[in-house]
C-alpha cells in the first residue's frame, strides 16, 4: 500500500516537474538528430560480433570467418547517452530560455529524419 | 545461435526458446499497436461530449488517452528489448539468407524499422509527460501530433516485422 502511494506520488511529481519537462523535450529533439549523425558517420559506442559474442569499444570491422559485425546496438547507446547528457545540460538553462524551445520539434524531428535515413540506406534500394 | 543464457537450454531447445521469445515480442507489439492506435484516433477525431454511445468507430475513438500513456511506454521498452535480443539471432540466421536471395528492399525497410524503434525510445519521456498533463492546453497540439507520429512509427515497425517474418520467419 505505502509502496503504491510512494510510486504514485513520484509519478505525479515527475509529471509536474519543470526540470523533467526540459529534459524530456531536449531528449526527444536530440535523439533523431544524434541517431542520424551516428548512422551517417558510423559512430557506434561499441560493436557487437554475434558470431563470437565479442564486444569491441567503438567501431570495428567484421572479422574474417567470424560472422558479421553489428553496429545498431552501439548507435542506440551513443544516441540515448548523448541525448540524456544534452537533456541534463538543458535543465541547467534558465526557464526563459527553455520556454523558447518549440515543443513541436519533438514530433517534427522524427519526420525530418525520415528522408535522410532513407537516403542513408540507398545501398538497399536496388530495382 | 544468438544470445541465450545456458541454463535455459537445460529445459527447452534452442528453437523453442526463440519461438517463445519471438511470440512474446509479437504479442507485445500487437498490444502496443492497439493502445497507440486507440490513442491516436482519440486525438485525431475526439468524440464530443454528449455524442451518445455511437457505433464501433465512435467507441474506438472515445477512449481516455491519458490512461494508456504509461502502458505504451512500458510496452515500447519491453518490445524494444525483446526485439533487440531477437536481433542477435536475426543478424546471423535471417539477414544473411535474405541477402543471399537478393531481397535487398526487404532488408532495407528492416534497417529503417530498427532506426525508428530507437528514435521512438527517445520520444517516450516527453510523450509520457504530455499525457500526464493532458488537461494543460499548452501541450494539446504537441501531444496530438507526437501521438500520431508515434502511432505511425509503430504501424510501420509492426508491418515491416510482419513482412520480414513472411520472407524468412517461422519454418524457413
Amino acid at each position: 500500500m505505502s509502496t503504491t502511494v510512494h510510486a504514485s506520488t513520484e509519478s505525479r511529481s515527475l509529471a509536474t516537474s519543470t526540470a523533467f519537462r526540459t529534459f524530456a523535450t531536449v531528449f526527444a529533439i536530440a535523439t533523431p538528430v544524434i541517431y542520424v549523425i551516428c548512422d551517417m558517420q558510423n559512430w557506434p559506442l561499441f560493436t557487437y560480433h554475434p558470431g563470437t559474442n565479442r564486444i569491441d569499444l567503438g567501431w570495428s570491422a567484421a572479422v574474417r570467418d567470424q560472422g558479421p559485425a553489428m553496429y545498431w546496438y552501439g548507435w542506440t547507446a551513443t544516441t540515448l547517452i548523448g541525448a540524456a547528457v544534452l537533456g541534463l545540460l538543458a535543465t541547467l538553462l534558465p526557464e526563459r530560455v527553455v520556454r523558447r524551445i518549440p515543443l513541436s520539434l519533438t514530433w517534427i524531428m522524427p519526420i525530418v529524419a525520415l528522408p535522410i535515413l532513407i537516403y542513408s540506406l540507398k545501398f538497399f534500394w536496388r530495382w | 545461435m544468438g544470445l541465450i543464457p545456458d541454463f535455459i537450454l537445460d529445459y527447452i531447445s534452442v528453437t523453442t526458446f526463440w519461438t517463445i521469445l519471438f511470440t512474446f515480442h509479437a504479442l507485445l507489439a500487437v498490444a502496443l499497436l492497439g493502445a497507440l492506435t486507440h490513442q491516436a484516433m482519440s486525438v485525431l477525431a475526439p468524440v464530443r461530449q454528449g455524442a451518445g454511445t455511437g457505433g464501433f468507430v465512435t467507441r474506438f475513438r472515445s477512449v481516455q488517452g491519458a490512461g494508456y500513456a504509461t502502458a505504451v511506454c512500458v510496452l515500447w521498452i519491453v518490445t524494444f528489448v525483446f526485439g533487440a535480443w531477437i536481433y542477435t539471432k536475426y543478424r546471423m540466421y535471417v539477414r544473411i539468407p535474405i541477402e543471399q536471395q537478393g531481397f535487398w528492399k526487404t532488408q532495407g525497410v528492416f534497417e529503417l524499422k530498427e532506426h525508428y524503434a530507437t528514435i521512438g525510445m527517445g520520444l517516450l519521456p516527453i510523450y509520457w509527460f504530455f499525457w500526464k498533463n493532458a488537461r494543460d492546453p499548452q501541450y494539446d497540439s504537441a501531444r496530438k501530433w507526437l501521438t500520431v507520429v508515434l502511432a505511425a512509427m509503430c504501424w510501420f515497425i509492426f508491418l515491416v516485422g510482419h513482412l520480414v517474418n513472411n520472407t524468412r520467419g517461422f519454418g524457413s
